[in-house]
């Protein structure tokens, strides 16, 4: 028998019931009945559904046993008595619940969310309600009862995504998309259902996963449409689309691994923008050293975000190589470029090297003489006046061992 | 026995004699303060990799703070250059004696005698020969000056391309700019590598100075210090009989208060600095 005819049969049923004359209410909506028949001393346990409590639910229009099927209209009713899966109606959800990581590995009754897990059972409101567990403002604690448990994690985690899982609640709390929640109260942030899925979710070595690197600009480009769209016509895009890799083996960027999955800032934060020159450094390696030998660099090692960083030049994620005339480094842009910060740079002052190096004699002649020149210079001067000082110290030693007292030249008798 | 003065240039015989002028002293000074505002503020952007150049930085207020110091310390610097040259002007064209200023004993030009003696110096560092007797400006001495001079030119000038990009960019290539953070931080590097080791050794730390020389602050020596360090200067005036026109009061209390703390402070300070550098570098 299908579930959809077991609903039909279902609906059959009830309605011949209800034209019994049967209601459930009668009983179910009152606890003075219901004390000592399983409805607890106080006769309000699950048993007590009074009509009223469904009634502004999204199931309001729903009768008790369009769910509640296959019990026997006797008293009391059969312990058998079971409810008939969401899925029925709801079977887009349902399918993917059912091949998401919550259903396939719960391994002890009650671990794994259900339907009821997180929508509850006759108070189904609907995630627009604020009631609701669903609702985007209740969404990091619905889910923080399982994933800051330690029980849970410590179960269900591996090793090594034991402590990111324990605090990725925490850390979303601190977040871009954590504070605007809590703290500016604006439901459009995202919570964890808009990047994780609320029913498919996955961990993201799972292809399928919505946090899945090969999905990551979908996801986030479902709320940052403009973003997503410069990324893609990037080099960093076009590396993403085509697989490319670097001659070291790293993948192309995707949001996550300047911004981070669970420690977002506003990209707008110091500390922040001068993390992210590491980010870049990963692949872009002689770039990110040479940089580090200018003035910009020195003062992005300091800790102060009053120079130019890798995006202030490259742009943030529309950055192309310097032969594409769109990119902001093109020759022709430069002006502009520079010109952002250096409010009268020319074109003599755009060919200034940011990344130059002086150890490269063929790219950089001039630094390379230049640095040659100076070190020959401050080497030479200090080695001379050094050994000059060591035989100094020698003589004078020397002398003061031989008993010649006073070792300088004697003024004349 | 009367005990050792702590000051190299009170030790020894005889009444005073003058060595530098209150402007000499005084330029000097500035010379010093201003040099450590720069190093002190530079030196965390040149060592921006080292353990301790955040904390440098965040002690003199931050970078911008920084920035602040170092550009009124250049203006300290650009001034002392100034005042120096023009004082020198002035005594030229009033000595009435101009070649004096450009050759022979009393002149900072070096002069064929200078080689001799770092010859001789070396001789005598083998044990072969007398060290060699100097005149008014040792040779050590005359490097120490003519370094300045060169410093100040190759770092202040690369500086103020660095302090006006915009405006040197009229006429000058970006990769100038390049140029120009490599002179001014591996010259500023030297200098004051030079002046915190070698300097400070051959001025005030050689046993026969140790601790200190406070001439450049008092301004006066003791006769028998000069018939030590500057023996042929002592006997040049002792001959013409100028010697006399030199002599000096001993200096005042406070005078020398001032001397032994800026002296001692300076060596402290210096000296740390190039612990600094050492660490970043190894």
């Amino acid at each position: 028998m299908t579930i959809a005819r077991v609903a039909f049969l279902a609906l059959l049923w009830a309605g011949t019931a209800a034209a019994q004359g049967v209601t459930c209410e009668k009983c179910h909506g009152n606890r003075d009945f219901l004390v000592g028949k399983g409805g607890g001393p106080q006769g309000d346990s699950g048993l007590y559904v009074p009509a009223s409590r469904l009634q502004d639910t999204r199931h309001a229009s729903l009768r008790c046993a369009q769910c509640h099927v296959d019990y026997d209209a006797g008293y009391p009713h059969r312990a058998t008595s079971r409810v008939v899966p969401c899925q029925t109606c709801h079977a887009a959800e349902g399918r993917d619940w059912e091949v998401s990581i919550h259903a396939a590995n719960a391994t002890t009754a009650g671990d794994a969310p259900t339907c009821v897990g997180c929508h509850g059972s006759h108070t189904v409101y609907g995630a627009a309600d604020r009631r609701s567990p669903t609702n985007a403002l209740n969404v990091a604690a619905l889910c923080g009862r399982c994933h800051a448990d330690l029980r849970i994690t410590g179960t269900y985690f591996a090793t090594e995504n034991k402590s990111t899982a324990r605090t990725a609640v925490a850390h979303y709390h601190t977040t871009v998309h954590g504070t605007a929640l809590t703290r500016a109260g604006l439901v459009v942030s995202a919570t964890c259902n808009d990047c994780h899925t609320a029913h498919k979710v996955l961990p993201a070595d799972s292809a399928g996963s919505s946090v899945n690197r090969a999905n990551i600009p979908a996801t986030c480009g479902a709320c940052h449409v403009g973003v997503v769209e410069t990324f893609d016509s990037s080099a960093h895009g076009f590396a993403y689309r085509t697989g490319a890799r670097t001659p070291t083996g790293h993948p192309a960027p995707v949001c996550v691994d300047c911004h981070s999955a669970h420690e977002i800032v506003r990209a707008d934060q110091p500390q922040w923008l001068l993390g992210v020159v590491e980010e870049c450094g990963k692949c872009h390696e002689r770039l990110y050293e040479t940089y580090f030998e200018t003035y910009h660099g020195k003062v992005t090692r300091l800790g102060f975000n009053l120079a130019a960083t890798c995006a202030d030049c490259h742009t943030a994620h529309n950055m192309r190589p310097a032969s594409d005339t769109r990119s902001s480094v093109y020759a022709e842009n430069l002006v502009a470029t520079c010109g952002r910060c250096h409010a009268n740079a020319n074109v003599n002052f755009v060919r200034y090297h940011p990344h130059g190096d002086p150890k490269d004699r063929h790219r950089y002649p001039m630094l390379f003489w230049s640095w040659l020149f100076m070190t020959v210079l401050l080497v030479s001067v200090m080695a001379f006046f050094l050994l000059h000082t060591l035989l100094w110290v020698t003589r004078l030693s020397i002398n003061r061992l031989r008993g010649r007292g006073r070792a300088h030249s004697e003024p004349p008798a | 026995m009367t005990p050792r003065p702590l000051n190299a240039s009170d030790r020894g015989a005889g009444p005073y004699v003058w060595r530098f002028t209150p402007l000499q002293r005084a330029l000097h000074a500035m010379v010093i303060v201003s040099f450590f505002g720069l190093v002190i503020t530079g030196l965390p952007l040149h060592f921006a990799h080292a353990a301790w150049a955040r904390v440098l930085i965040r002690l003199v207020g931050g970078l911008h703070a920084a920035g602040l110091i170092h550009r009124f310390c250049a203006i300290v610097t650009f001034a002392y250059f100034i005042m120096h040259l023009g004082a020198v002007a002035y005594s030229i064209v009033q000595s009435g004696n101009p070649k004096r200023f450009f050759w022979g004993p009393d002149s900072m030009v070096p002069q064929p005698k200078d080689l001799f003696d770092v010859i001789q110096m070396f001789k005598w560092f083998f044990g072969k020969g007398e060290q060699p007797r100097f005149d008014r400006f040792s040779y050590m001495e005359k490097f120490d000056y003519l370094g300045v001079f060169w410093g100040v030119a190759i770092i202040g000038a690369s500086g103020l391309l660095l302090w006006f990009p915009e405006f040197f960019a009229k006429f000058l290539p970006g990769w100038a700019f390049n140029v120009a953070t490599i002179v001014h931080g591996d010259e500023a590097l030297l200098a004051m590598s030079f002046i915190f080791t070698i300097h400070f050794f051959n001025v005030h730390l050689r046993p026969e100075k140790f601790p200190i020389d406070l001439v450049i602050f008092t301004g006066r020596t003791t006769t028998g210090y000069m018939r030590e360090e500057h023996p042929l200067e002592y006997e040049r005036r002792r001959t013409a009989g100028t010697l006399d026109a030199l002599t000096a009061p001993p200096v005042s209390r406070a005078g020398y208060l001032w001397s032994v703390v800026l002296g001692f402070a300076s060596l402290a300070l210096g000296v740390s600095l190039v612990i600094l550098v050492l660490w970043a570098l190894l």
